[in-house]
Order: C-alpha cells, then structure tokens, then sequence
C-alpha cells in the first residue's frame, strides 16, 4: 500500500486518512537503527551486578577476580565509584525518582544495581559480573503488601494522588438503600517492552550524546544533565526508534547513569542493554494494589455514593503510590464520591507510571462493584451505567468538553449483542458445552496536554521540512503527525519531510498521558498555520497574484495552492507565489499547551464502553477471552488504522491484566520468581481473538485545537472489568483478585 | 570455553569427562545457565553421524538423540505415535521444536518436560552409548529425579527406543494460556480398542510428581471399558503416583481436581481419534 492516498481525492486532507507507519518498511527489513544498534568505534560494554536479594547490604564483591578478568577495564562499586554533580536522591524533572547508583553498600531491593563491569567485550563484562560473586547481610524482606502498616500521606505530586471528596459520603452511606463492600486486589506488574532498556552513551568534553530510547527526550536532558553537572544543552539525546516504552523509558535511571558515568570515567563510549531479568527492578512498575470500595445506591438504582480507598504499594525510599481511586472521580453521577490512597512501603523497586496508571487498575475494581451492585439491585449492568450516566463532571458541576460515551454505549451494545443477556448468572453454554459470560464495563481516560513547539519551513520547491523532538513509541505517533503537520501546511504526506526523535529539535514534549497527538500536533499545526499566514500575506500583497487583496477573506491551504476562502476560483500555487517573492523560503514556528483557564472550564476525556465475552472449560476453568467489543469517543481521529490499534493495543492489555500479568515475588527471600517472559505471562496470539473496536464520532471545539483527545492508554480501562464481569456471568463466581487465576474458579 | 563438534559417537565419547556437558538443541543447555559461567567444555552431538532421525528395526522405532520435535512432527509414525506427535507440537515454540531435541527433553529431567509422558505411554526405552558399550533402560528408570538422570559423566543418550505397537495415541496440554507455556499438567495415552471397548490402555501424566509417571492402576481397571463409562471410571480411580504440589503455575489442589478431567479426555480423544489441537 502506498504511503498517501492521491492528493486529489483527498482534497488536501491528510488527517482522517488510515496512511500506514511511515519507518514500517525500515522496521520489517530491520533497517531501522535501534539504540544498541549504534556501536560506536572504541566503545566498551557495561553490565551492572542485580542484587540478589531483597533487603540487607553488600557484605562482599570479589573484585580483584572481576577485574582480573581478561577484557575487564573496570569495576565500579560504593567503594570507588566516582562522584556524580547530582545526588541520586534528587528530583531534579516532573519524571525523576530517587535511584541507586551505587551510593551505599544497601539493598533496598532484588535487582538493585550493586556494582557495575566494564569490559572491551559484552562476554567478558557478563563474566567480570559473575566473578564478582556479591555475599550478603540479608536482612527479612518484606515483599508482601501485608509486611507493613499503610500510611496516610497528605500531598499531592507525581504519583503522589491527593485524597478527593466531592459531596458528603458520610450522608451517601446513611442514605443508600442497597449498599455493597468488597475488596479486590491488582498484581505488581513489569513494563515489557520488546526493546529492553538501552543506552550508549558517549562523552566530548563537557558534551554527551546518548543513544536510548526515551519518551521524554527533553526532560531526560535536563534529567541527565543535572547528575553530572553540566547545562542541559550539551547533552544531545537520539531516540530515533523505540521498542514500546509503556512509560518505563520517561525516566532516568540508576542503570543508565551507572553507564554514562562509565563512558566520563573511561572517556569512551559505553553500551548498556538490560537483561530482560533485568528490566524486573530498577526501572519501575506498577505496583501492586488493594483497593475496597463501598457503593451505595438508592432503590432505583441511583448511586449516593462511591467510596473508594486505595492501598498500593512503593519501595522504602521513593513513594509513587499509583493512583487507582482516582479513578472513580469523573464517571458516574453518584451523590459523593471519596478517593483515598494511603501506601505500603516494602523491599521493592520504586512503582511508576505504567500505562493508563491508576486508572487501569482502578478502573477493573470499579467496574466489577458496579457489576456487584447491579447483581444485587437486579438490573442489567449497563442499566445501572446508563442510570448513573454523568451530563456534567461529578462533584465539580463542570460540563464536559464532549461527550459521546452515551453513544459509546448504544453502538457497543448492538454491535456486541448485549441485549440478549440473560441477567442472572450460568445461563449461557456454547456447543461445545463451555460456560459463556458476558461482562462490560466503562472505559475513562482524561485528556492532558504538555507543552510542545515545533518549526515549519516551507521551501520553493512546495516542499516543507517540519521539526519537533516527538516520540514515536512504535504506535505510529510520527506518521499520525506528519499528517497533522501536512495538513497544517496544505501539503501531500510525501512533500513533508518529517525530523523529530531527538534533542536540538524543538521540544516535542513528553509522549506520555495520552497526550503526545494532541501536543506535539498542536505545536506542528501552529507552526504550519504559522508558515500559510506568512505565505498568504505575501501574495495578498503581490498585484501580480490571483490572491491580491484578499487578505481580509482569509485562505484555505489544500494540496500546494493557496484559495481564497469561499471562492474557489482564486487560487495560486506556492511555487509561484514564493518564485515570485525571490524563491525565499518561509518559516514558521509554533507551540501547544493548555491554558490554565481552559483547563478549568471543562471536564476534558475521552469514553468508552467495553463488551466482553469469555468461554470457560467447566472441569478445567480454563478462562478464554473471545470477543471484545471496544466502542470508544476519543475526539478527532487523526488515522483510524493507527487508532484502532492503540485500541487493540490496549485491549489486549486488559486482557493481559485480567487473566496473565503478575510479578510473584518469594516472599521469603523477596526476589521475583517470575522475571522472565516464560515465566511472566502476557497473552500470546492464540489468546486474542474476536476484536472490535468502534471509534465513535466526536467533535470537541474545547480540548484543543485540533479536537484530539488521545487514544493511547483509555483501552485498557474498561476491559479489565468487562472481562472480570464475564467471568462471574459466565460462573457465578466472582474472583476479587487480578489476574484471574484458573484455580480461582475451582468450585470445590 | 572449547566446543567440541565430533562426528562420530566414538569421537564424542571420548571427549566427555572433566566437567564436559553435552549439547544437542541447546534450548535447555543454555538457559539453564542463567547467570553462570559456560562449561570449561562443551560436545555439541548434532554433527554426530547417524544420531538424527527416525527408523523402524526389528520392531523398535529408533529416534537418534539428535532428533528434534519438528522432525518428530514431520515423521511418518504410526498411530500410537500420535500423542508424541501432540507433544512435539506444544514444546515451547516452533523455534524450540526446530532445535529442541527428544532425547535433550529427557535428559534435562524436568518434571514439566513435556516429551516424557507421551514416550513413557509408548513403553520407550533409552539407549546409553559409553566406554563399555551401549546399555538400554527403560525411561521410567532412567529419569530418577528432578533434574536426575541414569547417566554417567562418560555417557551419552544414543536415542530413544519405541517397541513397535497398535493402538491410538493422544496428548493433552494444560497451561494458563494457549500456547508457550510451562505444562500445569499434561497426560498421555496410547489406547488398544477392541470393539467398542477397551482392550489396554496406557496413560502417563506428567506436571503432578516429581517425575512423570505411568497410572498402571488405572490402566488396569480401564481394560474393557468403554468411551461411556472412561469418566466414571477415571473420576474414582486410586491415583496415588499423582503428589502434585503448589507452584507458580497452579495450586496442588487445583491441579489434583483438573488431571482426572484431562486424562478422561485423552483417553477419549484417543478413542474417537479426535486430532488433539
């Protein structure tokens, strides 16, 4: 399939068009250069020593045997690991968290870096870590939510979420004439990427370049920078490619300043990839939670209340707490709603944003109550969504920018077949006699926006070359742009070069939140906007121009012309305007963020509604998920094909979380047992099958220019719970522990 | 390290000894070594002459102990073969089964191998190469333990032998998710029929004891039973071989309930001669 659709059937239109990944081709041949695929002349290989357990300290490394090593170069630990400008315990970003870098002779937790080999070859590192033979001071881990006492926090900050009341829960309790109380549970889980982390990292003086894949190329410069003292400038990040980052790579971590601090101590380039073992510990999770929520309701159905408390687990020196009771702030029109998060610090590495943070995990416990709740009112569950159905954001008053989740809800439903559910429980068998259950539930994300600029320079030629530091995270993000970026300019896709993933560009921001579209999109629409009115005033001002004097009515770009808005018969080329005004080129520049008072104006997310459909064995409860139904509103869609798979994406990853993902830790010596992809479960092909997704129109003048809401994380909401959901219609069982184990649903 | 890539088994045996560790398909040898140094020296058997393939002689299937499960899957076997065949299919992933050999699933002796229930259904021999001379032992004897197996640092597995049979076999697999997974339980079955009836039976179940184990009880009382009365009988049957126990995977009591599920089905996949997917 060619990259753009004729121009002249699209009149100009490249958003909205289902283009395929613009670095597909150079990915499936593997031309695509991957951040460890840069193997710079004289460089070394770092590997770093993981700790072996949970709790203690580092009694002992046999480091004259590493370093005795043919190959080995050096060996870094506490003892004579140089200094860093930047305490480890700093913050010095939005994105940082305290790390370990070799500091102190501690374990904090399994997997903490405790030393660092560097070697001409990755052989002879791997082996100078290995003679390293690390002995220990164990102290008794506590690796279970359990070994410690929950503490109450009061601030608000990354990862920190604030408690929420909105309305009196107290009164909503009091008041309820049906009212349910469970607890459930949501498993540790571990970012896995395809692509480990990476870095290579070369110095030049006071410079240093760093090949790794990031979703924050700005903020990891500024973050880097601040360790090892120099201005964020002179440290130039490539982030050309990345394998998945799931928010794991928007950080610094102590891995790759050990490895960066190698390359300055040895004045050559050094290479790190972690271990797929690796990527269990040091760079981050998402925790594990216990969330109990109290629903009240009146006889009708009507929410008075929903009372949500979150208790998560954080490490003993950092405290991101993921934010899963925040999730039931913004849904449903209950008469009060109460968000509570207190944590549990245990022997583990520092939880972070992993996809859709809290509101994955919140969002499957509170789904499966309403489902609870439906169950003991006696209405079908969506019944009780539709009831609950909020036409202003809860607690708040404000109305929502758009919202289309009602919608969302009817187009599911049909396409699902919902409406001929029996209510009650173990009354569906398919012809091979399993067990059939369908469950739903609300999918929920909300829509931030970060700060962006970009530049635009249109040549003679009626080509454009467009710069912004963007990420692409594999999903597309860049083909999704450079749409926007060519619309913006009145261009085909294929006359807009597209340069972005690296630093010196304009800052293209976090690709994070749901939010990367719609932020670096709004700051390559401004600045191609900015370009067309540059160029509309030159030829307004040309009397030999067919546009001359039309200043005032204003232009429309569209596939290399200028028109006249409103008349079509006045038109000019670009290439003839600009050969006209000396062949010069125009540029132009532009940025996004969202103004504080908008912000404040409207409820700003995107929708959705989940159906699922699973099939269990009744004598082995073996639990299949087979069919999905996602029908989401999330604003303008800018490429449907690249859409629909974000969606997919994060369907599958509910799946993943309601029946797979778990990080189990021996709670005796507090290491994972699991740290590995045949032992970490994720779903494999076999276990998808049956996906739809709809996206439902939606036009909303107010979450920002472009009317995108973002469609990266909001997938995964909603499923977990839908799936969950059908378990119990399918058994009559409900399991208040994700994942849903098989042996849960033993029924003796 | 030094790989040793001889051609012949007498070449190959006379490199063994002094911490040695044969290599076949690797897909055991290597992960097994997770953070640990690579043997001092290491005889890599797939150049060996001969030791690859599947043959019929004198009323024993020989499979060389360089064989690997996509040969296995590509074999003409006959019927009996059937649940091997199962197996091969679900040995981690197409991957593995193009370089994960039979012979390496039962020398590394997990209790999860999924190789070993189907082979012990079929009654397999394993045949040892040494210094003395080949020796034969039966598969129940030769796999001692987890990870434990009757073979001297100066032996090889030559190949796994197979007495020629009638009857159908049939394999069943279960995991947490369809397919690359560790076995929760696997069972195995060669079934003889006889009208409508069963005439032997044997079944080997595999994830729930230290070793795989053959149900020579159960067989026993299987003899004359029909696809009908297979349930009943497999629900109160005395399985004391079966000691499984709570991992990651599955708990005990999860795994003692499910088995008889999964044996009552094999042995009427094998009746039916259902093609087990």
């Amino acid at each position: 399939m060619p990259d753009t659709l004729d121009p002249h059937v699209r009149f100009g239109s490249n958003s909205g068009q289902p283009v395929t990944r613009r670095d597909g081709l150079a990915k499936v041949t593997g031309t695509a250069t991957f951040a460890a695929d840069n193997t710079p002349d004289n460089m070394l290989y770092a590997v770093f020593v993981p700790a072996a357990i949970a709790r203690g300290r580092v009694t002992g490394l046999d480091t004259e045997a590493a370093a005795a090593h043919p190959g080995v170069t050096h060996v870094l630990t506490p003892q004579n690991r140089p200094p860093l400008q930047g305490d480890p315990s700093d913050k010095p970003t939005m994105f940082s968290f305290r790390f370990e870098a070799l500091q102190d002779d501690s374990v904090r937790y399994a997997g903490q870096p405790i030393a660092l080999v560097v070697a001409e070859t990755l052989e002879a590192a791997n082996e100078g870590a290995r003679l390293l033979n690390p002995k220990y001071e164990r102290l008794t881990p506590r690796t279970d939510i359990d070994d410690a006492e929950p503490y109450a926090f009061e601030a608000a900050g990354f990862g920190l979420p604030a408690n929420t009341v909105h309305g009196n829960p107290e009164a909503g309790h009091a008041s309820a004439a049906q009212a349910i109380d469970v607890t459930y549970e949501t498993a540790p889980q571990y970012h896995n990427a395809m692509e480990t982390h990476a870095v290579v990292a070369k110095w030049e003086g006071d410079h240093l370049t760093l090949d790794m894949p990031s979703q924050a190329i700005s903020m990891s410069c500024a973050g880097f920078a601040y360790y090892f003292g120099i201005p964020a400038e002179n440290v130039t990040v490539r982030s050309p490619y990345l394998g998945g980052g799931f928010g794991s790579k928007a950080i610094p971590t102590g891995p790759y300043v050990l490895a960066i601090l190698a390359a300055r101590m040895t004045g050559r380039p050094v290479k790190m990839m972690l271990t797929r073992q690796q990527m269990f510990g040091p760079v981050g999770h998402r925790g594990q939670t216990r969330q109990r929520l109290r629903l009240g309701a009146d006889d009708t159905g009507r929410l008075t209340v929903i009372d949500h408390e979150g208790i998560a687990a954080t490490s003993t020196f950092d405290d991101f707490v993921e934010p899963a009771a925040n999730a039931s702030q913004g849904i449903y029109a209950a008469g009060a709603l109460r968000s509570t998060h207190r944590a549990v610090k245990l022997d583990i590495g520092t939880p972070g944003p992993m996809r859709a943070p809290g509101e994955a995990s919140g969002s499957a416990v509170l789904e499966c109550a309403l489902d609870e709740l439906a169950e003991k009112l006696g209405l079908d569950p969506l019944e009780l969504r539709l009831k609950n159905y909020a036409e202003t954001e809860p607690g708040t008053g404000k109305p929502y920018s758009s919202k289309a989740l009602r919608e969302c809800y009817a187009q599911g439903a049909e396409r699902f077949g919902w409406n001929s559910r029996p209510r009650a429980p173990g009354q569906m068998r398919d012809e091979d006699g399993l067990l059939v259950g369908w469950g739903m539930g609300t999918a929920f994300f909300p829509c931030p926006m970060f700060m962006a600029e970009a530049n635009a320079t249109l040549r003679a030629d009626s080509t454009a070359v467009v710069e912004t530091s963007a990420v692409d995270m594999g999903q597309g993000a860049w083909t999704a742009l450079a749409q926007i970026a060519a619309d913006s300019l009145g261009l085909p896709l294929d006359k807009v070069d597209f340069q972005a993933g690296r630093s010196g560009l304009p800052d293209g921001g976090v690709a994070g939140g749901s939010g990367h579209t719609a932020t670096a999109g709004g700051a390559l629409h401004a600045a191609g906007g900015d370009v067309i009115r540059q160029l509309g005033e030159i030829a307004a001002a040309d009397p030999d121009s067919p546009l001359y004097g039309a200043g005032n009515a204003g232009f429309v770009a569209r596939d290399g012309r200028l028109y006249v808005a409103g008349d079509e018969s006045r038109s000019e080329a670009y290439t003839d305007i600009l050969a006209r005004s000396g062949g010069a080129e125009i540029a132009g520049n532009g940025s996004a963020s969202r103004a504080p008072e908008t912000a404040e104006q409207h409820a700003m997310n995107a929708h959705g509604a989940v159906f699922a459909e699973v099939k269990i064995d009744p004598d082995l409860c073996q639990m299949r998920v087979t069919r999905l139904v996602g029908a989401f509103a999330a604003g303008r869609i800018i490429n449907p094909r690249l859409a629909e798979s974000q969606l997919f994406g994060g369907m599958i990853w509910g799946i993943s979380f309601a029946l797979h993902e778990e990080a189990r830790h021996d709670h005796k010596r507090g290491h994972i047992v699991n740290a590995d992809l045949a032992g970490y479960h994720v779903p494999v092909n076999a276990d998808v099958s049956g996906l739809d997704v709809i996206t439902v129109h939606e036009e909303d003048p107010y979450v920002n220019a472009l009317g995108i809401k973002g469609v990266g994380e909001i997938g995964i909401t909603g499923t977990v719970g839908a799936i969950g959901n059908a378990i119990w219609h399918a058994t009559g069982k409900r399991v208040r522990r994700f994942p849903i184990r098989i042996e849960d649903l033993l029924t003796s | 390290m030094t790989l040793h890539r001889p051609e012949s088994l007498d070449e190959a045996l006379s490199l063994l000894g002094g911490g040695a560790v044969v290599l076949a398909g690797g897909t055991d040898v290597y992960p097994g070594l997770r953070d640990g140094p690579p043997p001092s020296r290491m005889v890599d058997l797939t150049r060996v002459a001969g030791l690859r393939g599947i043959s019929l002689r004198d009323g024993l299937w020989r499979i060389g102990a360089a064989t690997t499960w996509t040969d296995v899957l590509r074999a003409e076997l006959p019927a009996c073969f059937a649940g091997l065949k199962g197996a091969a299919r679900e040995v981690g992933s197409v991957q593995i089964q193009n370089t994960g050999t039979v012979a390496g699933n039962i020398c590394n002796a997990s209790p999860a191998a999924d190789g070993v229930p189907a082979l012990m259904a079929l009654d397999a021999q394993v045949e040892v190469a040494g210094p003395e001379g080949p020796r034969r032992v039966a598969l129940e004897q030769f796999i001692r333990g987890p990870r434990n197996v009757d073979l001297r640092p100066s032996e090889i597995v030559s190949a796994v032998l197979v007495p020629e049979a009638t009857g159908q076999g049939a394999f069943r697999k279960l995991g947490a998710r369809k397919y690359l997974v560790i076995s929760i339980a696997m069972v195995a079955a060669v079934v003889e029929v006889s009208g409508n009836a069963i005439s032997r039976a044997r079944v080997s179940v595999g994830s729930c004891s230290p070793v795989a184990v053959r149900l020579r009880g159960l067989e026993e009382a299987l003899t004359g039973a029909t696809v009908a009365e297979v349930p009943g009988i497999v629900a109160g049957a005395d399985l004391p071989g079966l000691t499984p126990i709570d991992d990651v995977r599955a708990s005990a009591a999860y795994r003692r309930e499910a088995v008889r599920t999964l044996i009552a089905r094999t042995i009427t996949d094998a009746m039916e001669v259902r093609d087990v997917t």
